[in-house]
């Protein structure tokens, strides 16, 4: 009874028992006033939300932290960065060599290493904006090479290279915006990276495979080359398109 | 668009939260909550949830009273008083969420409910309060209780919940029933239109500066003028009011545009009249002035005090304090107010002798006070706020106070993060005791945001009782500490700190709290005896033990400097003078204005403030902290007679940590047990004052505040 008859009070003049005085004896009732700005609020919610994750990260085992990035980095890849898988497969119908293939896939992830390593530890910044239409391009690019040119550059390494980099700042931009926890950084750094590249190896091993299985012999690839890179290349100019409106 | 995918993959891996299991379909109020510690689903309830289970929560709870009248037993505690903590679960289920919610992470929605809800349920506890056949259940019990055999507690919880009934009336005849209600309706609009007077007066005047008056001002105070001014000129309607306030400065007699003015300002006459805007607001004998509602409002309460059967409202607001009569009240005042007075005419002293060094030919007025003892505080007291903040990000302050009460009582805290709160920035920890067992979910909203009420409170989700096996609470801190940039840890103010230590101090007398009913737990006490437990806590950051302890600096993980230390602590005696001169002249009127008889407030003459002024020598250099024109306190809020309450409770903490103090450890084993048991566990089951008495072995001095305060002539 007397409970409730408190909490009726309490409703009405809700913090007036246990408010906190300006000063030591000090206290105003007039409290804020409140505005309510939608867009506020939803910035202020990321925010604390990132802080949250930050929280909870650092309350974790360290074996258990390495694990959830190598699995953010793999889920990056698949099923989430349908991009990057393209381009992926750009790359692996563009020659049949396999030495040419890992040229270009290590130059690929040597590259993207580079940039989110440098991106995320805060030397490089670069709008989202900005980055994810030109990896839209280079997805156009390498697939419109795929189809033109006979033979593969041999600047195409080089090429493949640059093109990493802005990949690798794509990756940086949303680690950043996730959150890192400062004590164990480098190593979270290291193990999405580690995960961002076992999720391209398994594309590439995935793709491999099909190709054996329905070809038989991994000639027959070349036969594919064009009609999927003339795929791959449209998705990419539209995604490039659509980024832009 | 991907960008998002990304998030919610990590953040679902991060954090794979328990699910409610909560039936969607059904109100999550209507269901049992198997939230671990019954924290509320917070994720599970919307807008939408919250009046149907007012309603039904204010139905069920009619319907229990019902049952406990149509008991045919004679009536007993168990059967009624006992009965009657049982009844309102749903309704308090409820509105603790919802007044929690409608303050620290508000919507428009919420806002609007809580108007739509205030009149219904205030409405709703008449009911019961004023149910007849309640009262006489209660009353018979009242009239039976010598030989009842009820413990203590029990006695204490009878008389609490008679005087509940008995204070709305219960004993009163049908035509002195209606003259309260008359009565209480009449303040009740009195008491908005002052609000409405004091808010329109304070809004009322602006001082409009041209670049040539801004004398002696920083840039910070500058562009805020600036600021201020343009903001008036978007609202501005007509293109002759934009061009008033076309590149100028605006000041208003807000405290917040005020005082950097007036400490800044070299301008004596502007100095002079933006305070007499400030002083004057109320009294400016026009359609929103408040004199005449003050004197109607004191004589309304005198009237209805008289009916209550008390001489005075101040006798019968002080019957439920700790401090039970305007005797005891005055007593204490004035007791503080010649240490305080003398120090401030001290403070003037050291004043004038500043202005007669710069050559200046006047002699120091009220105006001058914030610009004068600015210059004082540089010379005698100086201390770089900037440079502490680096010490102490909030996460240091946090392990600060759960160290405290680590030490004081073996209290333990883990973060848990496999519940949802109601915003991912109020954290929430486990609270065990020294044995492991569990004592309570606190939950800690530290930051400022858009949809947050200002300043800091406490206040729960879930409250503690004994009755029907153990149950513990689940107690939130409010707070608005500025919110981190970027990657950077939030950094407190000493300020802030002390706030955070306070606003825990309440939070450990809602999570100690230990009592068998729970209608007596926690800060259920009188409004002068709970800031004991809050204020009492501050006094350990200060402690310089304390301070090592967890402020180090957040990049190199430095121990705050012994000299540092020293400064912050000087800072606190600066001012102290002025600050307790006026805020003991502003008690001081409050308790002249409820002390008339009903005969004097018939006749309340003009000069009543003044006089009332004089007859404590109150001097020309310092107004009370609120004149009767704009005392919203206790004319449109709910501390008439009880502005007091904050010194006493000051009294109270200084003297009860003087203990610590003369023991020689401020973690002394012994004594921190005592105030447990005593203080912290004890809610309001006995009489505050015994409980007080049980700690300290005697009844509190004012000695040690005065020493606390630099009152007690070490300052001069």
């Amino acid at each position: 009874m007397k409970q409730i008859l408190f909490l009726g009070l309490f409703f009405i003049s809700f913090t007036a028992n246990s408010h906190n005085p300006e000063k030591l004896v000090i206290s105003e009732i007039e409290r804020g006033q409140l505005n309510f700005e939608n867009e506020t609020i939803a910035a202020e919610y990321s925010a604390a939300l990132k802080r949250q994750r930050i929280r909870r990260l650092s309350a974790m085992s360290w074996s258990k932290k390495i694990y959830i990035f190598i699995k953010a980095g793999f889920e990056h890849i698949i099923p989430q960065g349908l991009d990057h898988i393209l381009f992926v497969l750009g790359l692996f119908f563009s020659t049949l060599k396999l030495r040419s293939l890992i040229l270009q896939v290590t130059a690929f992830t040597f590259a993207h290493s580079i940039t989110l390593a440098l991106a995320a530890l805060g030397f490089v910044k670069l709008q989202l904006s900005v980055v994810e239409p030109l990896i839209f391009l280079s997805i156009v690019w390498v697939a419109f090479e795929n189809t033109f040119f006979k033979k593969t550059t041999k600047w195409r390494p080089l090429v493949v290279f640059t093109f990493g980099l802005l990949h690798g700042l794509g990756f940086a931009t949303l680690l950043t915006q996730y959150g890192l926890p400062k004590d164990n950084f480098i190593s979270l750094l290291l193990a999405f990276n580690v995960g961002v590249e076992f999720g391209q190896f398994a594309v590439l091993l995935v793709a491999f495979i099909l190709i054996r299985l329905i070809y038989l012999k991994t000639e027959y690839k070349n036969q594919l080359k064009i009609p999927a890179s003339i795929l791959i290349g449209c998705t990419g100019l539209f995604w490039f398109i659509e980024s832009l409106i | 668009m991907k960008k998002l995918i990304l998030i919610s993959g990590l953040i679902l891996m991060v954090s794979c939260q328990e699910k409610s299991k909560l039936d969607p379909n059904i109100n999550p109020f209507f269901q049992d909550w198997t939230t671990p510690y019954e924290v509320p689903p917070f994720m599970d309830i919307k807008n939408e949830d919250y009046m149907p289970a007012f309603k039904k929560g204010m139905e069920e709870n009619l319907a229990e009273i019902e049952t406990i009248i149509k008991n045919t037993d004679d009536p007993t505690f168990a059967n009624t008083i006992e009965e009657l903590e049982r009844t309102g679960k749903l309704l308090s289920k409820v509105q603790r969420v919802f007044s929690n919610l409608a303050s620290s992470n508000t919507n428009p929605k919420l806002q609007e409910l809580q108007r739509e809800l205030s009149p219904m349920l205030s409405a709703h506890y008449d009911k019961i309060v004023l149910n007849e056949d309640l009262f006489n259940r209660v009353e018979e019990i009242w009239n039976n209780r010598e030989s009842a055999n009820l413990s203590k507690e029990q006695q204490k919880l009878l008389k609490d919940t008679r005087k509940q009934f008995v204070r709305s009336g219960a004993l009163l005849n049908d035509s002195q029933k209606k003259q309260i209600t008359e009565i209480n309706s009449k303040i009740s609009e009195l008491s908005t239109e002052f609000g409405q007077n004091l808010l329109a007066e304070t809004n009322g005047f602006e001082l409009i500066l041209n670049k040539s008056d801004l004398d002696g001002l920083s840039d910070a105070v500058i562009s805020a003028a600036s600021e201020a001014a343009s903001q008036k000129m978007d609202q501005a309607e007509s293109e002759d009011e934009k061009e008033k306030y076309k590149d100028k400065y605006v000041f208003t007699p807000h405290r917040t545009s005020m005082y950097p003015f007036l400490t800044e300002s070299t301008r004596r006459d502007l100095r002079e009249k933006l305070y007499n805007s400030y002083v004057m607001r109320g009294d400016n004998a026009n359609e929103t002035d408040n004199n005449d509602i003050a004197a109607q409002m004191a004589k309304l309460r005198a009237e209805r005090a008289n009916i209550m059967g008390y001489k005075t409202h101040a006798d019968f607001i002080l019957e439920e304090n700790m401090l039970k009569t305007p005797d005891e009240v005055y007593d204490l005042l004035i007791q503080l107010w010649k240490p305080a007075l003398k120090r401030a005419k001290a403070e003037v002293a050291d004043m004038q002798a500043v202005a007669d060094s710069e050559g200046k030919d006047f002699k120091i007025a009220a105006w001058d006070w914030w610009h004068y003892s600015e210059k004082v505080r540089k010379d005698k007291y100086d201390l770089d706020e900037a440079a502490i903040r680096p010490y102490l990000s909030l996460d240091n302050v946090i392990q600060g106070v759960f160290n405290t009460t680590n030490k004081l009582w073996g209290l333990n805290f883990k973060e848990i993060f496999d519940i949802d709160s109601y915003h991912p920035d109020a954290r929430i920890w486990e609270v065990t005791d020294k044995d492991g067992s569990h004592l309570a979910i606190f939950i800690g909203d530290y930051f400022t945001r858009s949809n947050k009420r200002g300043g800091a409170w406490m206040s729960s989700f879930k409250g503690q009782s004994n009755l029907d096996g153990r149950e513990r609470p689940i107690v939130v801190n409010v707070c608005n500490f500025p919110a981190p940039v970027g990657d950077n840890p939030s950094l407190l103010s000493f300020e802030n700190a002390v706030t955070l230590f306070h606003e825990f101090g309440h939070a450990m007398h809602g999570i100690l709290t230990d009592v068998t009913y729970g209608s007596m737990a926690g800060t259920s006490g009188p409004r002068d005896f709970i800031e004991l437990p809050s204020q009492l806590l501050e006094h350990w950051v200060s402690e310089p033990e304390v301070l090592k302890s967890f402020a180090t600096h957040y990049e190199t993980g430095e121990t705050i400097p012994d000299e540092l230390i020293e400064k912050l602590l000087k800072a606190g005696k600066f001012n102290q003078g002025f600050i307790n001169t006026e805020y003991l002249a502003a008690s001081l009127l409050d308790m002249d204005w409820h002390t008339l008889s009903l005969q004097d407030a018939k006749n309340i003459s003009n000069n009543f403030e003044n006089n009332s002024m004089n007859k404590i020598g109150l001097i020309d250099e310092i107004a009370p902290r609120y004149r009767s024109t704009y005392f919203a306190h206790i004319f449109s809020g709910g501390y008439s007679s009880g502005y007091y309450s904050y010194v006493h409770a000051a009294v109270l903490d200084s003297d009860a940590f003087e203990a610590f103090k003369e023991a020689g450890d401020v973690f002394d084993p012994e004594l921190s047990a005592s105030l447990r048991k005593n203080i912290y566990e004890k809610g309001s089951t006995e009489e505050a004052m015994d409980l007080y008495v049980n700690f300290r072995g005697r009844k509190p001095i004012i000695e040690p505040l005065l020493k606390v305060r630099g009152l007690d002539g070490s300052s001069d």
